[in-house]
């Protein structure tokens, strides 16, 4: 394979490109899903190609194929000149690229047990035998449990000398217990909602997530949830968990310091950014405790690699330093404007698609609360758990979540459980009002699967590493 | 395009392999391009040659799947194979019973030579009339253009062998001016049928006449969806409710209540794939003809979408809704669905508002909020207008809505005689066709600042 990949990119050097990538890219998943005791999913998917990028008269080309050979290698080549040809019929400015150092390299995911070796019968024993516990009395009518496994092989080419080839393993799980009465409906997960939490890594991770241990406690609260008052509405001291806490993040942070949004090119579908350029380092994006880095070299996260889907390898770098917001998500195009390098975020979610910037892992970073100590100073506060819903405007400013389950802190404890809460803010507002963020004890990197961006829409996994944290006088409910 | 009679030999080639008792396959192929534009330049230009084959693999009740995008006749049987292995670990799933039988299909015209081998330059033109049309009245505009063919196949061994080709196309364009925007979108299987001069035109008058917008404060208002606005409301309430899924599971808000008055006199929907006048498909992915369904009549819940396992559970048919082999666990998805049109015109119906508001379009709607009362949140987005007095009067700053849409609906007080075909994320398979909703309420619960 590495020989057809060589010699196409040779092809786009004698055919005048200023620039050429292909990128081959073979995916393997597994995917299962039970719901009550019926193995609804048990899906094997293989998919591999390649896909080539130009430059030609300063504007860009791509066409991909599934067919590898060293002839559709060149009919694509042409294609995809051809269709950099056309885009520069509207071209304004030629697009120059930040430069990279060529890299020749291999990275690989570390794994202890791979999880395409691991029995299928073992991996649905787990899932049943957890369904078992969350179905066990009458009212828990539908108990999902689910497991996804990814292995993505790379190899990277570029007219400039780059020769990289990734190995990434991906594993997650997760479950849901929905409770049904008299038209009432109320769901608990764990890890996570949205098929659990994820990480790069192998079947280890499934392990170390004790799925069986914590389905007792996830029947019970759905069931509770069920009898529970609705979440009263006002302002409120909230303590948001660090699974929402992520979420949190990664729609008014992570997205909105993509810096291809701030410039207007991802308009058309998910919306711009209110972090334009003239507020960097100028805005108070949130309070003096608040940091937040972008990590793609943080271990175990879901957004971690060895060097993105242009050839710049994995970096840290600050999106916000002590509440001031000071860095973008960048690309070889988009990090010029800023006078800078790309800073590795270029991702495409297979063989036949264009890298888009996208999030790696975006994390808030510890602060030093202790949580228990934190709920023994927040009487009265609302303790809000696990994402039920999402929404936020197309500049990242006004956003609403919806959670599974609040409980009111008496007393350093969980007091009286509410169900339906939703809360309510803008963004630099919300951030703002944070005023203590736990400690690292509290600390864990989730991994977010279902990234949409882009036409035709791209799934990225990523992720965010995140604690409880507490927000002052936050709208809860939609004051109705 | 491959074709019909090697797509049918090629999966029929691995199904006589005869590894379980019974077994389908589902061939989805793709030739696509698309053209994406923003600050009035194309930014990003792609094309796509795409396949895919999943084997369905039946032992007793055990069920495997495995897909695979290769076509040489080794991986094909050895996608084959992979599923009937994971059949062989698989639990008995107590709702199947069979895989479909042999159907007689449609006759249906879904392709067009034109759209299939519309080039990259034809598209850069097309969107470089609409960056014209936008500078002429100072806007700068992003959007996308799309265009393309597929192939689609089923094959099982009861004899089912289903085919149709298909081609497609899609605009959207947003028109920008300094402090507003502005939207329109086109969709049809050709696309000679797309008008990009009116499209561009509608996206840039409402940016013009959307700038300087106001502020208003959030409330219930009487209000004016535009067609892409109540498609984008439809596609929710398709998602957590005309399933057989959720309906089945009782998180649906038609769970338990059909026959029972849910929503507004005026509201009928129905799904119905053999339409022509929308995007046309003759049969699901287990090979079964597509059925017209009624879903709420005059109000009333009637019904929901049926694949063939859930309609065992459900002790009726299968209505020609199953989704791929690997997402069976779904259950039946709605996929061509339509609002019944009124008589009244967007004119018309601005006319008769003395104070409220008329929206576009929806940005991030989240329907999980509270899925038994069909609550929905979401953000109004490029152009969300007053009226006073029967008048458009100019633009207003995005409001936050939350509401039961059954609640919302239940107060209508007319529908546009005519209805645009809006796109869904299910693409080229199907969209939802809306008209315009004059609705006497509608809760907006929050602002933004722009």
């Amino acid at each position: 394979m590495k020989d057809r990949l060589k010699t196409a990119i040779d092809y786009l050097k004698s055919k005048g490109a200023s620039y050429g990538d292909i990128r081959y890219v073979r995916t393997t998943a597994e995917n299962i899903k039970v719901t009550n005791e019926t193995v609804d999913t048990l899906a094997h998917d293989v998919s591999q190609g390649f896909g080539i990028r130009v430059l030609a008269d300063g504007a860009w080309g791509f066409a991909s194929s599934a067919i590898c050979t060293q002839g559709e290698m060149r009919k694509v080549a042409n294609r995809a000149l051809q269709i950099a040809k056309a885009s520069a019929l509207t071209q304004r400015e030629k697009v120059k690229l930040a430069d990279v150092e060529p890299y020749v390299d291999r990275y690989e995911t570390t794994v202890a047990t791979d999880p395409f070796d691991v029995k299928l019968a073992r991996k649905l024993d787990l899932l049943l035998g957890v369904n078992k516990i969350l179905t066990k009395g009458s009212k828990v009518r539908v108990a999902e449990s689910s497991m996804d496994f990814y292995r993505t092989e790379k190899m990277f080419l570029s007219t400039e000398g780059a020769d990289i080839e990734q190995v990434l393993t991906e594993s997650g799980a997760g479950y849901t217990a929905t409770a049904v009465e008299s038209g009432e409906v109320q769901r608990r997960s764990y890890p996570n909602s949205h098929r659990g939490d994820f990480g790069t890594g192998g079947y280890e991770l499934i392990e170390r997530m004790k799925l069986l241990d914590h389905a007792e406690r996830v029947r019970e609260e759905a069931v509770a949830l069920l009898t529970a008052p609705v979440c009263p509405s006002g302002p409120r001291t909230i303590i948001i968990d660090s699974s929402q806490m992520a979420l949190q993040v990664h729609e008014s942070c992570g997205h909105p310091t993509e810096l291809d949004r701030v410039l207007g090119t991802e308009i058309s579908l998910a919306g711009g950014s209110f972090l334009t350029l003239d507020k960097r380092g100028k805005l108070r994006y949130g309070s003096r405790i608040v940091n937040i880095v972008a990590d793609a070299t943080c271990p175990g996260g879901l957004g971690s690699f060895g060097y993105d889907d242009e050839g710049v390898k994995a970096q840290r770098f600050d999106l916000v330093r002590e509440g001031m917001f000071v860095g973008y998500l960048t690309s070889r195009e988009t990090a010029p404007i800023l006078g800078e390098r790309s800073n590795g975020t270029m991702r495409a979610d297979g063989w036949n698609r264009l890298p888009l910037i996208r999030m790696t892992n975006i994390n808030l970073e510890p602060g030093t609360a202790v949580y228990n100590d934190l709920l023994a100073d927040s009487d009265g506060a609302l303790l809000l758990d696990t994402n039920k819903s999402w929404s936020i405007d197309d500049q990242r400013l006004n956003f609403q979540f919806g959670l599974e389950a609040a409980w009111e802190i008496r007393g350093g404890k969980k007091g009286q459980l509410y169900k339906n809460p939703v809360y309510t803010g803008i963004t630099p507002e919300f951030w703002n009002s944070c005023d203590a963020i736990c400690n690292r004890d509290s600390w864990h990197v989730w991994g977010v699967p279902n990234c949409g961006k882009g036409e035709p829409m791209q799934t990225a996994r990523v992720a965010h590493g995140a604690s409880p944290a507490r927000f002052r006088n936050v709208m809860v409910g939609v004051g109705q | 395009m491959i074709g019909t009679d090697k797509i049918h030999s090629m999966l029929q080639a691995a199904l006589d392999l005869n590894m379980g008792d019974q077994a389908d396959a589902v061939f989805l192929g793709s030739e696509s391009g698309l053209t994406r534009f923003a600050n009035s330049t194309i930014h990003q230009n792609v094309a796509e040659t795409q396949s895919k084959v999943y084997f369905r693999v039946a032992i007793g009740k055990k069920l495997g799947v495995a897909s695979t995008n290769s076509f040489t006749g080794a991986d094909l049987k050895r996608a084959y194979k992979s599923a009937a292995k994971i059949a062989k670990v698989q639990r008995e799933n107590p709702h199947f019973v069979s895989l479909p039988k042999p159907a007689v299909y449609p006759t249906m015209d879904t392709f067009f030579e034109g759209t299939a081998k519309f080039t990259p330059r034809q598209r850069a033109m097309k969107v470089k009339s609409i960056i014209d049309r936008a500078g002429r009245k100072n806007c700068t505009v992003a959007g996308s253009l799309s265009s393309g063919s597929g192939e689609l196949a089923v094959v099982n061994t009861l004899g089912v062998k289903a085919y149709q080709r298909i081609s497609s196309s899609s605009v959207n364009v947003i028109a920008m001016g300094a402090t507003s925007s502005g939207y329109a979108e086109g969709l049809s299987r050709n696309v000679e049928d797309l008008d990009f001069r009116a499209i561009a035109g509608t996206a840039v008058d409402r940016a013009v006449r959307c700038a300087n917008p106001v502020e208003m404060p959030p409330g219930e208002y009487e209000v004016i969806l535009e067609p892409a606005a109540v498609a984008s409301l439809i596609e929710w309430v398709n998602y957590i409710g005309f399933g057989s899924k959720p309906f089945q599971e009782n998180t649906s808000f038609m769970a338990g209540r059909l026959g029972e008055k849910i929503t507004g006199d005026a509201v009928t929907i129905y799904d119905d794939g053999t339409d022509p006048t929308a995007i046309a498909f003759p049969f699901d992915f287990e090979g079964v003809p597509k059925r017209k369904v009624e879903l709420i009549t005059n109000g009333v819940a009637k019904g929901v979408v049926y694949d063939s396992i859930t309609a065992v559970r459900g002790g009726c048919e299968s209505t020609g809704h199953a989704l791929t082999p690997d997402a069976s666990g779904e259950g039946g998805l709605a996929l061509n669905v339509f609002v019944q049109t009124g008589k009244s015109s967007l004119p018309e119906m601005i006319a008769n508002v003395e104070n409220g508001l008329l929206v576009t379009r929806f940005h991030y709607i989240n329907g999980f909020i509270d899925t038994p009362h069909a609550v929905l949140t979401g953000m109004t987005r490029d152009g969300l207008m007053q009226i006073k007095n029967g008048r458009l009067k100019g633009g207003v700053k995005n409001l936050r809505f939350t509401d039961s849409i059954l609640r919302a609906f239940g107060t209508v007080k007319a529908l546009s005689a005519e209805r645009q075909l809006i796109n869904a994320w299910w693409d080229s398979l199907g969209c939802i066709s809306a008209p315009a909703m004059h609705l006497g309420s509608f809760r907006f619960t929050g602002q933004t600042d722009f």
